[in-house]
């Protein structure tokens, strides 16, 4: 039947409402009794048993019901939790997860070790020392050269370390430093001929070394009979001080 | 390590500049693009530029271009950006904001040869659009409306053509025939093929059309031909019914009209007369303007001469092209021809202007044209001018660019409150040595001295209704004066209040009437001049005193509170008496609600620490609604009400709020945020902002209410885009001030310091930094401070042009021959100063016209030293010889009698093509004369290379010269070559020292870390980075860490690891370092990568500073765009957690503009690493109310809270 337009406009409405309350009753009465609201149920419940293997710090809800997760660097975005737990499986994940946890330790670790440091009292020297030495454990020789080291300084007594002076570490700026104050407290000791003497030997040393550490910085060399003789590779000035003549 | 990335100062330069009606109706507007900045500009009625909305949209734009609908009265916007997407934005002018119309994605991500981005073309018509890239690809889109007139794009179409690179791509005005777009292309297939570089050199540019079909919906190529290869640029010729269509090729000395089926129509580009002869002209950028019944080109060349462009035509197609002498202005990006009279040049480095047309150029000058041109056997008959000062334009506004930032420093030279930031700027001509402050910039109106030591200061209108303030009245210890506000300023006595004794308050009170607190009462004055007075009861004086325009609150000594109200006949009648327990240090009651009778809330600030919150309502008069203690006795208080604002002109969503401010007397301003029904204070915020109790008054900001703040400096508080801001303004301590409102100035401050009355504006809101800007005069490399000194020493050199003198003499000849000697000889001395002064009558100053050009191989140079705080030259040493100077330092030799030299690394006949080469490089010392002021050279060592890094070294010097690093020491006649390492990659480009480490940068390959060895003279390099970085700036950080920047656009913080850090250094007997094997083809240690971000723009410069006294170190970068950015490191695992989910959140729910990932942007060569991008953070409070609440809930916090955690970091930085 054809309808002219005005009639049609007039039925349209009505229509319309009749459609809304079938499909209105017609979702009352599939979602009644049939599988469907099961059929979810099970679903969530499956979503559930899958994110309870997942780690709860590891993961966030967000406010879409996606899921992001925390722990890969770049906070991937997930539909469902099936996805999550699948890529909470994945290798890159894995490797994250991995190195978070190394991290979480490395962070334990150095906490530890800081309440451990700030617990020792004693000395700056002494503190210094137990630093390197926390972790410096892997090293075996270092760990014995300190250890040498702090006990000659906790000692007092100025004795000569030929074989500490040869290398120039202790001669370093820094070190310097850290020398002079136990030498300035040694001078405070009760001044016994020995140790002065001692000291005065040593620093002599030091003074003749750090000159001779001034010509091979200026580029000399020393021959085997241990003659200086000018690098070739180095300009000079005219008028440089010639180390064999004021040695 | 986590960082937070904020930018300080957005990027200045401009890239690309389109104008159109962009908010509708006929409001001329300009859409500039800064890299990855967007912004909108509108000069204003007084013709001054002025920013509306600015956006960063992380990802780079490389194009833009805007298109109108037929019939409709709005454009629209097309970006091409490196998001390998199209997308079409549209200005909403109720929000303030660009809102996305269309984003088609069309290929991969980034800045390639082929996919397309880099070329916008419009139909004039506005039905289609073509996209192209660099290479081989063209789309095309058409873009028509639907039935509800909303804009429709299609699907694209190709127009591709492989092996073929694209110089240019322009629309063809062909009425309503189909669209046509040209191109200029160059088919390189057959040189590709040739291996013997025959066809290459063969190779030929075409012009080619391409047509869309409308009514097959494709795109074909209509026609190509020949073109000279010179063509670089094509400019759209008006078609239909308005001129003749076809394009304007503008190739190499030429300008050719070309269209379809008609013959070519040349006309030469007028040269300099002092252009050497190999040097050709080119046309940089190009602008339209087009009228009813006319319409013209203006073209700028390479050197900044603008030219004219007409066309002669008829039925019978073109018949003449002119080529006329119009101005010079520096050389732009774009330029932009307005209808309103406007001309903005986006100037490619340094500050951009806003010029208007006098004329347009009628008046007879030097002109070529089409029908003149003559053919000799040498080739066409150039055309020759002389360019001379403005005719036709007037600059009448400027707008700052620091761009290029090539070297930045921060220090306190001048002993202020916070330090400055040097940074040298600009290129050639227009370079300036740029001082930054953080602060607003403010203009004084007026300095007037007053007869006595003013206390206070206030302005009042005569009726609420006024537009304008009638009296400034200043309060003196003993005495009271009036000053009425007209033409001039002037003392008067018939104003009704009381002269003769100091004022506490003076007011505007209920609609009419004054009111003036002194310290044994209230005078009230009203309209009709009758006199109210109230005079306190016994022997109490008035201490303090609160009010607004309807409610008053007086303290009296001993701590009596009297509350007066106005009442309806307008009289001020005391409505209740309230005893607090101690003196009353300060009162404030908030501003009357729109539409209420009175206040609710006042608030009273005891010298017990804390601050009571009062009620004024009849029901519970003077009760205590809310307590707060607070660290110090506060000073001060303001109530700051917040307006609610959904977008608009403030750009962001935010309810309405009430703010109680308190100054302290410890210095810090304390902010809490008022509940406006409960009076409940909550959410306190404290800022420490120098060492005196700030003291606060409310001012006026863009119409809406701002806080001013007077501490050791004055600050102001004002809402700009959603953010609270808390700037410093850059200006004197001062005493006591007030909003000031006349008819010269709408929204000024009027305020007393010394003895002395100060009226001035504040300008440049929303900016962090004021400048002050001291020209150069070349390009300037690389400085050195002197902080003893202060003194600045600055290297400054430049490629193909002409010295000082030989220029000075050009000029000379020039004026002589003009008649003008005498001028010419003012200028010798202005030389001798070394910059030239615009604001001198300089017919022809080299910052507006360029320096004369010369061949390529001629450099010129000069060593400047600069006394900052007077702006003078002390020195200035002109290199001679075509030598340059690139690397700088200050040495102090060992035991070296001269104390601190400065070293120079410079490089004679240094080019670049068709070969790197050099005669030599030489390494000048210097000594400083007169306390630093002068320099006179000792001695210059020549070397094989060019000296690029320069630093001091254990009392000696180190220098990379290309691949050696090698130390000097100082000798009686040269350098003393005394060690080197010649192991390094490519080329030397920093050198940074620390302890006996060295940390060298190289120019392709990183960082490299060595060691010095006294005992055995030797360098030893024993760590290096596995990332080949092109390292741009460096930056030592720690023992162990270096900061660099990469050339495309890269930060990132490289580290060595503890163990391997011990291990050198506790290497016993030196062996291993010596022995140990290289790995990966370098040194046998590698540093880690411990922070990588993308900035997005070639980081220049690298410092750590503090910006704020006592603040936190952070890592801050100038970039060659003009910006100023800074990295701060976090300090709590809390925030970086924080931070890092608010990023997340705003990444996933507001993703950038133009459709590049955010994530992807930040991670575009390197993925991003422990950074935490505050700028997207920071976009926050631009979010839509409930998106806030949204994120806000997911962070489980509220938006206030993220607010502030925002405002926090950001005050830990600036």
């Amino acid at each position: 039947m054809l309808l002219n337009p005005d009639e049609e406009a007039v039925l349209k409405p009505k229509q319309k409402r009749r459609v809304e309350l079938e499909r209105g009753r017609k979702m009352s009465v599939f979602g009644g009794d049939s599988w469907g609201r099961e059929a979810q149920y099970r679903k969530r419940r499956i979503d559930e048993v899958v994110i309870e293997g997942v780690d709860d710090s590891s993961y966030k809800k967000l406010s879409s019901g996606k899921y992001a997760c925390l722990v890969c660097p770049h906070n991937p975005i997930f539909d469902t939790p099936l996805m999550l737990s699948m890529h909470c499986k994945g290798s890159r994940h894995r490797a994250a997860e991995s190195k978070m946890k190394e991290k979480e330790l490395m962070r334990l670790d150095e906490i530890n070790k800081r309440i451990a440091l700030s617990n020792t009292p004693t000395s700056s020297v002494n503190s210094s020392a137990t630093k390197q030495n926390a972790h410096l454990a892997s090293k075996p020789l270092i760990q014995m050269a300190q250890k040498a080291a702090s006990e000659i300084l906790s000692d007092k007594t100025p004795k000569h370390n030929l074989r500490n002076e040869n290398h120039d570490m202790v001669l370093r700026q820094n070190d310097i430093k850290y020398v002079t104050p136990d030498f300035c407290q040694s001078q405070s000791f009760p001044a016994n001929e020995t140790s002065n003497e001692l000291l005065q030997k040593q620093l002599d040393f030091q003074e003749r070394r750090e000159r001779e550490l001034k010509f091979t910085s200026a580029g000399w060399k020393r021959d085997g009979h241990g003659k200086w003789y000018k690098d070739e590779n180095v300009e000079f000035d005219s008028d440089e001080e010639d180390p064999n003549s004021s040695v | 390590m986590y960082l937070y990335h904020l930018t300080l100062q957005q990027a200045t330069g401009i890239v690309s500049a389109i104008n159109g009606n962009f908010s509708g109706g006929k409001i001329q507007e300009i859409v500039v693009a800064r890299g990855k900045i967007l912004s909108l500009l509108r000069p204003d009625d007084l013709g001054k530029l002025q920013t509306l909305h600015s956006v960063e949209i992380f990802g780079c734009i490389r194009s833009l271009a805007q298109f109108r609908l037929t019939g409709a009265q709005k454009d629209y916007i097309v970006v091409g950006s490196d998001s390998g997407r199209i997308v079409i934005l549209e200005y909403n002018k109720e929000k303030n904001i660009f809102d996305k119309v269309h984003q088609e994605t069309f290929g991969k991500s980034g800045c390639r040869r082929i996919v397309p981005g880099q070329y916008l073309a419009i139909d004039p018509k506005g039905r289609a659009v073509m996209i192209g890239a660099c290479e081989k690809q063209k789309l095309v889109y058409v873009l028509n409306r639907d039935t509800a007139a909303r804009l429709t794009i299609s699907s694209p179409l190709e127009a591709h053509k492989s092996h073929t690179i694209v110089y240019s791509i322009c629309g063809v005005d062909c009425g309503f025939d189909n669209p046509i777009f040209a191109a200029i292309e160059l088919d390189y297939s057959e040189a590709d093929q040739d291996s013997t570089g025959q066809a290459a050199g063969e190779a030929q540019k075409h012009l080619t059309f391409y047509e869309l079909d409308l009514g097959l919906n494709h795109v074909s190529r209509k026609w190509s031909e020949q073109v000279d290869n010179g063509a670089n640029m094509l400019v759209t010729v008006p078609g239909g019914g308005d001129g003749p269509s076809g394009v304007l090729v503008c190739a190499e000395n030429f300008v050719i009209y070309k269209n379809q089926g008609h013959p070519d129509v040349r006309a030469v580009i007028p040269r300099r007369a002092d252009l050497p002869e190999e040097r050709g002209v080119l046309i940089v950028s190009a602008a339209t303007h087009k009228q009813k019944s006319m319409f013209f080109f203006l073209l700028q060349t390479e050197y900044g001469d603008i030219f004219k462009v007409t066309l002669e035509h008829g039925n019978d197609g073109v018949t003449e092209l002119k080529i006329k002498y119009f101005d010079t202005i520096p050389v732009t990006a774009s330029m932009c021809v307005l209808k309103t009279g406007f001309l903005f040049a986006a100037s490619e480095f340094g500050n951009h202007a806003l010029y208007q047309f006098q004329a347009i150029g009628d008046e007879p000058d030097v002109e070529s044209s089409s029908s003149t041109l003559m053919e000799t056997e040498e080739g066409f008959q150039p055309v020759f001018f002389q360019p001379r000062g403005l005719k036709n334009l007037v600059r009448i506004d400027q707008a700052e660019s620091l761009m290029p930032i090539m070297d930045m420093k921060i220090a306190n030279l001048f002993e202020e409150e916070t330090p400055q930031i040097f940074t040298l700027c600009g290129r050639g001509p227009r370079s300036s040595l740029r001082i930054l402050r953080p602060g607003l910039a403010i203009s004084e109106m007026a300095v007037s001295q007053l007869p006595g030591v003013p206390s206070a200061v206030w302005t009042v209108k005569k009726n609420v209704n006024d537009a304008f303030d009638a009296y400034i009245v200043v309060s003196f210890a003993n005495a009271t004066l009036v000053l009425s506000i007209g033409e001039t300023v002037e003392e008067v006595s018939d104003s009704g209040f009381l002269d003769t004794t100091p004022s506490l308050a003076v007011s505007l009170i209920g609609d009419d009437s004054l009111m003036q607190v002194h310290p044994n009462g209230i005078r009230h004055i009203r309209e009709d001049g009758r006199i109210n007075e109230w005079r306190t009861p016994g022997k109490r004086t008035i201490v303090k005193v609160g009010s607004n325009g309807l409610q008053v609150v007086i303290a009296l000594s001993g701590g009596e509170l009297i509350y007066f109200e106005v009442d309806m006949t307008g009289q001020l009648m005391e409505v209740e008496k309230h005893e607090m327990s101690g003196d009353v240090a300060c009162l404030d009651i908030a501003p009357v609600p729109e539409g209420r009778q009175r206040s609710r809330f006042l608030a009273v600030g005891s010298y017990d620490n804390t601050i009571r919150i009062l009620s004024l309502d009849p029901d519970d008069c003077m009760q205590i609604l809310s307590v707060q203690s607070v660290s110090s006795p506060p000073e001060s208080l303001l109530f700051l009400e917040v307006k609610a604002s959904v977008g608009g002109e403030d750009g962001a969503d935010h309810p309405a709020s009430l703010f109680l401010n308190t100054g302290l007397q410890n210095g810090v301003l304390f902010r809490t945020v008022v509940d406006m029904v409960t009076g409940q204070l909550s959410d306190s915020r404290s800022r420490f902002l120098g060492l005196r109790a700030p003291k606060l008054f409310s001012v006026k900001v863009r119409g809406r209410p701002a806080m001013l703040c007077l501490s050791s400096r004055p600050w102001l508080g004002y809402i700009h885009q959603g953010h609270f801001l808390l700037t410093p303004l850059s200006y004197e301590t001062l005493e006591f001030a007030a909003s000031f409102s006349s008819d010269q100035c709408a929204e000024g401050v009027v305020a007393v310091a010394g003895d002395a009355l100060r009226v001035f504006t504040i300008e440049r809101l929303g900016e962090t930094f004021n400048e002050t800007a001291i020209p150069l005069r070349y390009t300037p490399r690389k400085f050195v401070l002197q902080p003893k000194r202060k003194l600045l020493v600055i290297i400054e050199s430049d490629q193909g042009s002409f010295m000082a003198e030989e220029r000075e003499a050009v000029r000379k000849e020039f004026f002589e021959a003009a008649g003008m000697g005498e001028n010419g000889n003012g200028n010798v001395d202005q030389m001798e100063n070394g910059g030239d002064d615009e604001d001198k009558e300089d017919p022809l100053c080299d910052e507006q016209y360029g320096y004369p050009k010369a061949e390529s191989s001629k450099w010129v140079s000069c060593i400047r030293v600069l006394d900052p705080r007077t702006a003078t030259t002390t020195c200035l040493l002109e290199l001679q010889d075509n030598e340059a100077a690139f690397s700088v330092c200050t040495v102090n030799f060992h035991d070296k009698e001269y104390g601190t030299l400065l070293a120079v690394g410079t490089a004679k006949g240094l080019q670049f093509w068709p070969k790197r080469s050099l005669v030599s490089g030489f390494i000048h010392i210097y000594r400083f004369l007169e306390d630093g002021r002068s320099l006179e050279l000792l001695h210059k060592t020549q070397v094989e290379g060019v000296p690029l890094a320069l630093s001091q070294f254990q009392g000696r010097l180190l220098a990379g010269i290309g691949p050696v690093l090698r130390l000097y020491d100082l000798g009686k006649k040269r350098l003393l070559r005394k060690c080197e390492n010649k192991l390094f990659p490519n080329t030397i480009v920093s050198i940074q020292t620390y302890r006996d480490r060295i940390y060298v940068g190289d120019i392709q390959e990183s960082f490299h870390f060595c060691k010095y060895r006294r005992d055995e003279n030797q360098l030893y390099i024993f760590a290096d980075d596995v990332v080949p970085r092109w390292l741009t700036a460096s930056y030592h950080i720690d023992f162990d860490t270096m900061a660099g920047a990469d050339k495309f656009g890269n930060v990132y913080f490289v580290r060595l690891s503890q163990d391997v850090s011990d291990e050198i250094e506790e290497d016993p007997t030196g062996g291993k370092i010596k022995w140990e094997q290289g790995r990966l083809n370098g040194a046998p240690n590698k540093v880690e990568e411990i922070v990588q971000f993308h900035i997005g723009d070639v980081v220049t410069c690298l410092q750590k500073s503090s910006l704020i006294p006592g603040g936190g170190e952070c890592v801050l970068y100038g970039t060659v765009m003009g910006s100023l950015g800074a990295l701060l490191p976090f300090v709590s695992r809390d925030d970086v957690d924080f931070f890092s989910h608010l990023e997340m959140h705003m990444r996933q729910e507001h993703p950038p503009l133009c459709g590049r990932d955010h994530m992807a942007y930040r991670s575009a060569y390197f993925p991003v690493k422990d950074v935490i991008d505050g700028d997207l953070c920071e976009q926050f409070p631009t979010l839509p109310l409930d998106l806030q609440r949204k994120i806000a809930d997911e962070l489980d916090r509220t938006p206030g809270e993220i607010l502030k955690k925002l405002e926090e970091v950001r005050n830990k930085i600036i």
